[in-house]
């Protein structure tokens, strides 16, 4: 990450927090799932993105997230409940990936696909820890003996934890790990030959892939009250997916675009819809616009929105030729 | 006994038809290299066609290979609009792309016929056939006779004709399948075609089955643990494994569900284990993967590190 990326990322953080006290209740629900959305997103992209490793499974993770951090929450930890669920969701990839580390590509994201649907299956059975189909409620937990249970409150947690994954993610990038994940990502034989552990470099992946989930998952529960399997189900997964293409895989901005993009998107079929007043066939027009989103995205702009960015980018600076613009290049990994 | 009998008899139905939409992946995977997650929505569509066309006051004879026709144009609509633009493309963006038609196609049902479940017409009269005790209900009997026979008709098709032959040659070895004269783009498309025409009818069955909902774009997801136990490029491994699946399922929910809930309920808190059936074949899944990657049929392949 360079200088002036984190230093616009502390700003563009600080920025949103200072004026949330001022903000309205609607507008901070959706700073919060934008925010949960790009760190969920986040996430599967280091899998995915810098990996090489799509994955169905991430709504999945997140649930168990979710369900750790709202049981030790009733249970009275407090905000350590955040750091526990992602630790649950990091232990769970590691035992979906460890297995899924002798299959490639096809295989491995069939592979998490069955991860997915036995997840959910057990969010419903296991009664005792998940209370089954009607979901387990969470009580808000207290911080300085301040509840967090307002909408505000809620976003401002989302964006500094999200504030926190993004550079966390960006000193990753740099780091030898982080370097070996590209070289895996792009060939695993070079990679072995570069003397990187394939097995070792994968199994950081989804552990800190499955980390970060787990967060996202956590504050998804804290801030909705509820954790429940349908919640968490495949279609979330597909969402998630959909966040690092349409934003653009493998890069440190992308994966919030993507997530903004997705999240708000159905968010405004619904006020269009409610506009022209024809609710009978909102949800299937959101349904409608999410798939030709992704159909059109990986037709025309397989590189998300970021590659769009980079183009504008580019035409700004040649417009007024200082240099610049190779830097734009280069970081276009 | 009887009872043992009677779950086969279902899980032999519910699987030939588990079969049959299975080979459509398996056909389009052999000749394209693409894993279509969008067969499920194929299966639905094909079964909202039928209905579509009975309530139209088409009898089912021709209700059901319209439904087939109809879909059979959609598969090649999806090749050439959605799936041509995008040969180069990796294989997770292929995968991606696949279930975008998904969503689009559900949204698409979702927009005409409504969320709700809907009564499916009476395709096939109503009562049982008896053997040894054993009850087969018409539909299950029809739906499994059908799709077997259809899934044995298409593998000879793939075997025994000249069409057939040159669907092998392009699945084998595209450029030696153009510099023959195989025009392999259209065998592509052809592939397409069939397969979803197959699903289509799968759904009709299915829908006769269980009731004609947005959920059958989920069943659709059940060939995907078929494709792999039977391995991805075997055609009869596809056949041989939907059925073995549909019995697994079968026996699940009649046999092993009601063992396992007692011995919870004995022993811990949890009262019922939900839909044990629809989760197996995924556990199924990864114990094959695990063991045994390249399915039962399959050959070894490179996906394999």
């Amino acid at each position: 990450m360079k200088r002036a990326q984190f230093i616009v990322g502390v700003a563009v953080a600080a920025a949103v927090l200072a004026v949330m006290p001022f903000l309205d209740r609607y507008v901070a629900y959706l700073v919060t799932i934008v925010a949960i959305g790009s760190i969920g997103a986040l996430g599967l992209n280091l899998l995915t993105g810098l990996c090489g490793q799509i994955s169905f499974a991430q709504a999945g993770l997140m649930g168990i997230g979710a369900y750790t951090a709202g049981n030790l929450c009733n249970a009275g930890l407090g905000l350590l409940a955040i750091p526990l669920g992602g630790l649950a969701a990091a232990v769970a990839s590691v035992v979906i990936g460890l297995p899924a580390l002798r299959l490639r590509g096809l295989y491995f994201a069939i592979a998490t696909l069955a991860a997915q649907f036995i997840l959910e299956y057990l969010f419903k059975i296991l009664e005792p820890l998940t209370h089954g189909i009607s979901g387990l409620l969470i009580r808000p937990p207290t911080v300085l003996g301040f509840a967090i249970q307002d909408d505000r409150a809620n976003a401002g947690l989302a964006v500094a934890l999200l504030f926190l994954v993004w550079s966390g993610i960006g000193v990753l990038r740099a780091t030898n790990l982080g370097r070996s994940f590209l070289v895996v990502r792009e060939n695993e034989i070079v990679a072995r030959g570069m003397g990187i552990d394939v097995a070792r470099t994968k199994f950081w992946a989804f552990l800190l892939s499955g980390f970060i989930a787990g967060i996202a998952g956590a504050i998804s529960g804290i801030a909705s009250r509820l954790a429940n399997p349908e919640a968490f189900s495949f279609a979330l997964s597909v969402d998630y997916v959909a966040m690092i293409i349409v934003g653009g895989q493998g890069t440190l901005t992308g994966p919030l675009l993507g997530a903004a993009f997705v999240t708000l998107l159905p968010e405004a079929i619904q006020r269009i819809g409610e506009l022209f007043n024809i609710p009978s066939i909102l949800s299937a027009l959101r349904e409608f616009a999410f798939g030709m989103l992704i159909i059109l995205f990986l037709i025309f702009e397989p590189l998300g929105l970021m590659a769009v960015v980079r183009k504008l980018r580019l035409r700004l600076t040649a417009s007024k030729p200082s240099g610049k613009s190779p830097s734009a290049t280069t970081e276009a990994v | 006994m009887t009872y043992i009998l009677q779950l086969m008899t279902a899980g032999l139905a519910v699987g030939s038809v588990y079969a049959l939409i299975a080979l459509g992946i398996v056909l389009i995977y052999k000749c394209s290299g693409v894993v279509n997650f969008a067969q499920g929505a194929f299966v639905m569509m094909g079964a909202y066609l039928t209905f579509a066309g009975s309530r139209l006051g088409l009898p089912p004879v021709l209700a059901v290979p319209l439904a087939l026709v109809l879909m059979a144009g959609i598969g090649v609509l999806a090749e050439r609009a959605v799936l041509r633009p995008m040969l180069k493309a990796p294989v997770v963006a292929v995968m991606m792309v696949t279930l975008g038609m998904l969503i689009v196609i559900r949204a698409f049902c979702l927009a005409v016929w409504g969320p709700d479940p809907l009564a499916f017409p009476r395709i096939f009269p109503d009562g049982a056939l008896e053997v040894f005790g054993v009850f087969i209900t018409y539909n299950y009997l029809t739906a499994g006779v059908l799709s077997i026979l259809l899934s044995l008709g298409f593998l000879v098709f793939y075997r025994f004709t000249p069409v057939g032959l040159m669907q092998r040659c392009a699945a084998d070895n595209p450029r030696a399948a153009l510099a023959i004269g195989i025009h392999t783009s259209n065998q592509v498309s052809l592939a397409w075609a069939m397969s979803a025409g197959l699903a289509g009818v799968g759904g009709t069955l299915l829908a006769t089955l269980n009731g004609l909902s947005l959920g059958l774009a989920d069943i659709g997801l059940i060939a995907f643990p078929v494709i792999v136990l039977g391995g991805l490029t075997s055609l009869g491994g596809a056949l041989v494994a939907g059925l073995l699946l549909g019995l697994l399922q079968s026996f699940t929910d009649g046999l092993l569900s009601p063992t396992i809930e007692d011995l919870l309920r004995a022993h811990t808190t949890i009262y019922s284990v939900g839909a044990l059936q629809q989760v197996v074949p995924y556990a199924l899944l990864v114990a094959v993967l695990l063991l045994r990657p390249q399915g039962i049929f399959g050959r070894k392949g490179s996906e394999r590190l």
